[in-house]
């Protein structure tokens, strides 16, 4: 996938986040740039998390600047974040797996046909909606009445995806989308991934553990470890061993090779 | 190798249903099943012994009078199974129904029968330390509309009160409402003994009695506002002068219509007092058949055959009997007492009786005047809920809140509000129970509704709720008031059983409705 030399759509300036005396992310920047894969590589407690969270408005950042097509935003809430076009699928994913597939992608914005909470849904116009968005990218549902936990995890997660590009997410933050699934699943998810992407306007920012999903997706890199960027790169930049050692937090692994083989 | 690189989806496995698969996946469709038998069994064991028919209407269960309160029974229970069962999808529990519905009876009815008074209590050092009264506000009269919204703000108050404590201190609605069952039973029993201290009431009783039959008040010609009864009562001088502006074809029908009852009371006189006659004569045939003396069995088939008593004459219809009659036919003066404790299709039931003659009694008389209210207010209600709840993004939000809390909050549903809205909604629903029961029987005692959170709650389950939240219909609640209602009543009828049986088949049914909605959650979740 080409590079595009655009304007970032999401930038991050020296960001800091405390919890008390404790630093979770020590000056983080990092640029994410339209119909890009940006994987957010890096160990258990390297801060991947803590950063997403800054990002979509559930914690606020203790220092540095957020960007968004090169305006500083401030968060309150994850409502701002969204209204900024930030959309972030979760590892839950926020679906309610008892109700249909069209009443959770609506759900918290259904069509309604004036505006209160006793208004009627706008149900058919809703069901077409939810189908033709899961299309766009990939997956045709015969039954938009079918209950979301019947569906597989790799639906779910496209549901998760088509409700967040639907509403407007121009950042789509995916926090570890591959890891609850099987094999299968998780090219599934790759693929819808790759869609996405192909849609050209949206960047993804990828969080992941595994190396060889982001080597096969990724257009951009960046490393963190213990709240800091210890290496960033294009996919041309970095060699498969760098990728290696970088998630690793840095280590060699050839040292660790040597000390294994004592 | 072969490998087929076709163009194979996931949706392809989801194979479409048929429409008869689909009806019979619905999660209603095991309680309409149950409902069905039980109302086979209703109507089949109500018939008396002896006797038999395919046609169900045939028993005591689903006759005239049989519908009128089994439907009353049956609506009461939906109408706090309706406020249970939303709140039960949305996750959460009120302990405090029972203990509401007799709270608000006890509220309204001392505001009909005493007024409402606002008291400010302060402690008084003359003659020793006490506590006295100061009366603030005191409206001796207080209509029925203005006692029910008195009384509604002290309930919904109280619901949000509970919703509040639930959502800000994340405590299981369990505890918080079990508190409200025992607070607000307590509080009635106290306000109504601290009350009945005056010269007019049982010293210490936890009752209210002595409301006028409100819904009962008519407006009489030339007389103005007065009880029903109490103006069937009048002089005859007086009901004479009322019949005379009344339309020469209202008289004429009222006529026809008493004459029909006159004439049909002498028939079931006539057909009782042959029956009575026939019986010795048939205890004779029995007699003369084991004895073998064929010439008497002949003799007394005869005289059974050929029995006959001079009918019994109809009375004639006077004026004032029309008079009195055109009274009957007076619309309430106080339209919100009669919209909740009065009868409803009463023209529906008349035209049952004449010209069908179905809704009969074994007198004559016209068995059933009508439906309870509550009947309609029931179905008013479930009909709003089923809108709100299947067709409103308030629906789905409750749906949520109960089926995935985490998911409805980061989706931005106000998840408290929809919470706290709901335990209002089961106090209001409380609280319509309530004002159906005081304006029917114009009484209150503290001790109405007990155990009734229960009732609503084991409605709500029996017809497909979901208890850990997230699942159900209206639908399903209303089927499993029915349950409750019809079982209650069909085991009575059962013979030789014992009543309380119908505890046994509920327990049953409950503990069977758990489980299979349990399997049905887990389906969905993907877990079997
Ligand atoms: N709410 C919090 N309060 C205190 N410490 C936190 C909180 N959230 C995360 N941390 C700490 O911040 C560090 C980074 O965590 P996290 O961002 O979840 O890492 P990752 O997702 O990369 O595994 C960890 O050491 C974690 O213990
Ligand atoms: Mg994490």
């Amino acid at each position: 996938m080409a590079i595009s030399d655009a304007a970032p759509l999401v930038e991050t300036r020296n960001l800091v986040k405390k919890f008390g005396a404790f630093t979770a992310l020590n000056g983080v920047s990092l640029k994410v740039y339209p119909g890009e894969v940006h994987a957010l590589l890096g160990d258990n407690g390297a801060g991947k998390s803590t950063l997403i969270k800054v990002l979509s408005g559930v914690f606020p950042a203790t220092d540095g600047e957020i960007l968004v097509e090169g305006k500083a935003v401030k968060f309150a809430s994850p409502r701002n974040a969204t209204e900024a076009g930030i959309g972030t699928v979760y590892q839950d994913l926020a679906l309610n797996p008892l109700s249909s597939v069209t009443r959770n992608f609506f759900l918290g914005r259904e069509l309604t046909h004036f505006s209160s909470p006793f208004a009627l849904m706008k149900m058919k116009e809703m069901h077409r909606i939810a189908a033709e968005e899961m299309a766009k990218i990939g997956i045709t549902i015969t039954d938009p009445e079918q209950a979301v936990g019947t569906m597989s995890g790799g639906q779910r997660q496209t549901l998760a995806i088509a409700r967040a590009i639907y509403f407007g997410a121009k950042v789509l933050i995916l926090d570890e989308p591959t890891s609850a699934l099987g094999q299968k699943q998780q090219m599934e998810v790759l693929k819808t991934i790759r869609r996405v992407q192909q849609l050209g306007d949206i960047a993804i920012i990828l969080i992941t553990h595994n190396e060889i999903h982001a080597r096969l997706i990724a257009d951009r890199f960046t490393f963190l470890s213990l709240g800091e960027v210890i290496g960033s790169g294009t996919s041309k930049d970095l060699e498969g061993d760098d990728i290696k050692r970088l998630m690793a937090g840095g280590a060699e692994i050839g040292d660790l090779a040597k000390e294994l083989a004592v | 190798m072969n490998t087929s690189e076709t163009t194979r989806q996931e949706a392809d496995r989801h194979a479409s249903k048929s429409w008869f698969a689909t009806i019979f996946a619905r999660p209603e469709i095991g309680p309409i099943g149950v409902m069905l038998l039980l109302f086979g069994m209703l109507g089949y064991f109500s018939i008396p012994a002896g006797e038999f028919s395919w046609n169900p209407f045939a028993g005591e269960g689903f006759n005239a009078l049989g519908i009128r309160n089994n439907l009353k029974v049956i609506s009461q229970l939906a109408i706090i199974a309706l406020g249970a069962g939303l709140l039960i999808i949305a996750g959460e529990f009120d302990l405090s129904i029972g203990s509401m519905i007799g709270f608000a009876g006890a509220c309204m009815a001392m505001i009909l029968r005493w007024g409402f008074s606002v008291i400010i209590p302060y402690l008084s050092f003359e003659g020793g330390i006490h506590l006295e009264f100061f009366t603030l506000l005191h409206i001796p009269d207080v209509s029925p509309l203005g006692a029910l919204l008195i009384t509604l703000c002290f309930t919904l108050f109280f619901g949000w009160l509970q919703g509040y404590i639930v959502v800000k201190s994340g405590l299981p609605s369990f505890i918080v409402t079990l508190g409200g069952l025992f607070f607000l039973r307590g509080l009635t029993e106290v306000s109504l003994r601290s009350f009945n201290h005056r010269p007019d009431q049982a010293k210490g009783a936890t009752t209210v009695t002595e409301i006028p039959d409100i819904k009962n008040i008519v407006d009489v010609p030339g007389h103005g506002e007065m009880e029903r009864e109490a103006a069937k009562a009048l002089p005859e001088t007086d009901l004479l002068n009322i019949l005379k502006d009344v339309p020469a074809d209202t008289v004429a029908s009222l006529s026809e219509r008493l004459a029909h009852t006159y004439q049909r009371v002498a028939d079931a006189k006539t057909a009782i007092m042959t029956e009575r006659g026939v019986k010795p004569l048939e205890r004779a045939l029995e007699n003369a058949i084991e004895s073998g003396n064929e010439q008497m069995v002949t003799t007394i088939q005869d005289k059974i055959a050929t029995f006959k008593i001079d009918p019994v004459v109809a009375k004639s219809v006077t004026d004032i009997d029309i008079a009195r009659a055109y009274i009957d036919t007076l619309h309430s003066a106080r339209p919100i007492a009669n919209f909740f404790g009065g009868d409803i299709m009463e023209p529906v039931f008349d035209w049952l009786y004449f010209p069908i003659d179905w809704n009969t009694n074994n007198f004559g008389n016209q068995f059933a005047q009508g439906l309870y209210s509550c009947v309609m207010i029931c179905l008013i209600m479930a009909l709003l809920c089923y809108v709100v709840l299947s067709r409103t993004q308030a629906g789905n939000w409750i749906y949520s809140t109960g089926g995935n809390l985490m998911a409805a909050k980061a989706n931005g549903v106000p998840t408290n509000k929809v919470k706290i809205a709901l335990f209002v909604f089961s106090a209001f629903c409380a609280t319509i129970f309530a004002a159906c029961q005081v304006f029917e029987v114009n009484t209150a005692d503290a001790a109405r509704g007990n155990l009734k959170e229960l009732e609503a709650i084991a409605a709500a389950v029996i017809g497909g709720i979901v208890m850990t939240g997230g699942f159900g219909t209206v639908l399903g609640i209303i089927v499993g008031a029915f349950i409750f209602g019809l079982a209650k009543e069909a085991f009575f009828y059962i013979p030789g059983i014992d009543g309380s049986f119908y505890r046994v088949f509920l327990g049953l049914v409950i503990v069977a409705s758990a489980l299979l909605n349990e399997n049905i959650r887990k389906r969905i979740m993907g877990a079997i």
